[in-house]
């Protein structure tokens, strides 16, 4: 006979009850009138008893949990007779050994060992627990493993019927079931947001369907970070500009004034320039090698380009051979085109404009090995600020100074 | 330490520490042992307790058998695994079933050592391993040593047991340079987590585990954490550290060198089907010897043999076909 225990009325205005502890647990036996939970009503708290002795057989309600009055809480089995516990009846079996080597020993005294000897017997792994492997009580039909199978009963899933409908894989496997019970509680976005935020679909109660607002919500009280691995641009920058901090640099402070013309961009002016005072100072064209320096007779110049995916030191090769329009035309296009390893390589020198920003003035760091790099801010009345970072192994302030001012000189006729 | 000096080092502790402890089979005297195990033990404790024996096996166990009885503790040194067939009488008949047919009056110090496994091109009838013929035999506590510290503590234990222990060594470890460590509290039944993974269970022992240790780097290469056992013991099996790791992972592979059929890992699986049902997501995979006599050429010898090639290939199928 089963004997169903009750959420009790415990007030006239109660129309239901937390159940705040159970003081038992499945599987133990009880006597009529033992307590077996503590319950919480809208005023007070107090523990309930059980009116039949019997087997625990099932809790149906968790601790912490909310239930209707009088909904059944606990099914408790009166017919279940009363068995010794596991460790009462383990305990016995092995003082019985004991006491049966005791008396073995004291028969066998002809041997003269003077090992410690033992006799393995008495060893817990002979005698196996009567624990049984538990059998799941409800276990769905269909093709799955045996895990697959488990974890669905626990979710009430319909293995056979999923997969006739082509929900599931034939055999489904542990793996698919969690994808499904995924997919039965959350939303489409709200599972994004778990993947994306690396969250734990256990950090929510999977009674309800969970949309991307009440997953939101949880990374907002909990503050919890996105996470976003760094892509192979942003990761050569940082490489670029730790490496670039390394160089013993100087900075030259100084003033253009530029003249804008109709159709060009105002970088592809001060490329020209920069390019033009660059086959005047041979130093410029250089970088260091081990214990050589290297002089190249092109003004090729690394642009600073910001793209969608990143920023970008863009290299514009034979920038002295080339005129404006060309150097335009390439400004345009480098914002867009698919790059290779030779837009990226090859400079000597660089640039860095931030005028369109509005920014006055800034310095920039050097890009992979250029001689130096000028920063830009933005023209006011006429003039751009204009700060250059000099790598003083390549070059001492006198040849940055004497090639600032030839760039100065060729800013004013291009 | 080499594998070998620690079961050197086991017997030698004992045989100082007790009178009664005294070591018999083929050369394991003045020659120092087959496999060098009790090199020095002969000038040490003389030929009444290190005694060197007509090549017999029968007489060698039975003779251990009538020691054990009397109140000596002798270790039975077995030369192969294939020998071993010839004193399965004493084994079985006598030295399984005494204690229990005396109603506990009469007890079985007795150790019989035995390398086994397929060594370097000796042929059918020197390459065997009978794990199936002693685990099948109740009475008999069968433990087999891959690593030095097992190897040392656990042939301790067995030398201080007052039950028979059949304890199983290979050929191809007793050189092997090895960890050491002295164990507190050491118990021989259980079974060593050699690695924790989360992916899936290899189940192994004796010289296995350094094939699987190997395959396990390739495995690693590929994405998978795997976890292995090696069983220390296997009878009895110390089913409840396997039924733990397979909570864990849902999946098992054994690996075992002996023949697939009714072999160890034929009672494994039997064990983990009894115990862990529920919990599997995918059908055990048995990595076994070939059900063949071994070759004695060496290609032909390691094609009937888990190797880690094979071990990685044959586990990487398993996931595809199983679809996990």
């Amino acid at each position: 006979m089963e004997y169903k225990v009750v959420m009790p009325v415990l007030s006239d205005t109660m129309d239901k009850g937390k159940l705040v502890k159970w003081y038992v647990s499945e599987g133990q036996y009880v006597n009529e009138g033992d307590k077996i939970a503590e319950v919480e009503s809208d005023k007070a708290t107090m523990d309930i008893q059980t009116f039949k002795s019997g087997i625990v057989k099932k809790l149906l309600v968790k601790e912490s949990d909310e239930v209707p009055v009088k909904s059944v809480i606990a099914i408790i089995d009166t017919e279940a007779k009363k068995i010794k516990s596991e460790k009462e009846s383990s305990k016995e079996q092995i003082s019985d050994s004991n006491e049966r080597n005791k008396k073995e020993s004291a028969e066998i005294k002809t041997q003269n060992s003077t090992l410690n000897t033992q006799s393995p017997s008495t060893h817990p792994i002979f005698h196996p627990s009567t624990h049984k492997p538990l059998i799941p009580s409800t276990l769905p039909k269909g093709s799955a493993s045996p895990a697959a199978k488990k974890l669905a009963g626990e979710y009430n899933i319909d293995i056979e019927k999923l997969q006739k409908n082509g929900s599931l894989p034939i055999p489904a496997h542990e793996e698919d079931i969690n994808e499904f019970i995924l997919k039965r509680y959350f939303t489409p976005a709200a599972l994004k947001l778990l993947k994306e935020y690396k969250i734990d679909e256990n950090e929510f109660k999977l009674d309800h369907k969970i949309t991307k607002i009440e997953v939101l919500e949880y990374i907002k009280e909990n503050n919890i970070p996105k996470i976003t691995p760094l892509t192979p641009n942003q990761k050569a920058v940082i490489k670029t500009v730790e490496n670039a901090i390394t160089k013993p640099t100087y900075f030259i402070f100084d003033e253009i004034e530029v003249t804008k013309k109709e159709g060009i961009k105002l970088t592809a002016l001060l490329i020209k320039a920069l390019a033009n005072a660059m086959q005047e100072s041979p130093l410029t064209r250089s970088i260091i090698k081990d214990d050589i320096i290297l002089t190249y007779p092109a003004s090729n110049i690394s642009i600073a380009v910001s793209r969608d995916e990143g920023l970008y030191m863009c290299v514009i090769k034979n920038a002295e051979e080339k005129n404006l329009e060309e150097i335009n035309e390439w400004l345009k296009t480098i914002k867009t085109k698919r790059l290779s390893i030779e837009d990226l390589s090859g400079s000597t020198f660089g640039i860095s404009n931030l005028g369109m920003f509005n920014i006055e003035r800034f310095n920039a760091l050097i890009n992979d090995k250029d001689a130096g790099i000028a920063a830009f801010g933005s023209l006011t009345q006429g003039k751009i600020k204009v700060t250059f970072t000099l790598d003083h192994r390549i070059l001492n302030g006198v040849e940055g100074a004497k090639f600032i001012n030839n760039f100065k000189k060729e800013i004013k006729n291009v | 330490m080499l594998y070998r000096e620690a079961l050197n080092k086991a017997i030698d502790e004992c045989m100082a520490e007790d009178e009664s402890v005294i070591i018999l089979g083929e050369d394991v005297g003045r020659y120092g042992g087959s496999y060098r195990v009790s090199e020095g033990l002969f000038s040490k404790y003389g030929e009444k307790r290190v005694i060197d024996t007509p090549i017999a096996e029968l007489s060698i166990v039975g003779n251990s058998v009538g020691m054990a009885i009397a109140g000596l503790r002798p270790i039975a040194e077995i030369m192969t695994e294939n020998f071993s067939l010839l004193a399965m009488d004493p084994v079985i008949n006598h030295a399984a079933k005494l204690r229990y047919m005396s109603g506990g009056k009469i007890t079985m110090p007795l150790v019989v050592r035995m390398p086994g496994g397929v060594s370097r091109q000796l042929a059918a009838q020197h390459s065997e391993s009978y794990e199936n013929l002693f685990t099948s035999t109740p009475g008999l506590i069968v433990l087999s040593a891959s690593n030095a510290t097992y190897a040392y503590h656990a042939l301790k234990w067995a030398i201080k047991s007052n039950d028979p222990v059949i304890f199983l060594e290979h050929e191809l470890l007793y050189p092997m340079e090895m960890e050491f460590k002295e164990i507190e509290n050491f118990d021989p039944f259980k079974a060593e987590v050699v690695k924790e993974g989360k992916d899936l269970t290899i189940i192994t022992y004796l010289k296995m585990r350094y094939d699987v240790l190997e395959a396990e780097k390739e495995l690693s290469k590929a994405g998978i954490d795997a976890e292995i056992i090696d069983l220390n013991s296997l009878r009895p099996l110390d089913i409840e550290t396997i039924a733990k790791s397979i909570k864990k992972t849902k999946k098992c592979v054994i690996v075992e060198e002996d023949h697939k059929t009714g072999g160890m890992g034929a009672e494994v699986v039997s064990q983990i089907m009894e115990n862990c049902f529920y919990d599997l997501d995918a059908p055990v995979l048995r990595i076994a010897g070939e059900d063949v006599p071994i070759p004695y050429n060496r290609k032909l010898e390691l094609s009937t043999i888990p190797t880690p090639d094979k071990i990685v290939s044959k586990i990487l199928d398993w996931k595809a076909q199983n679809g996990i």
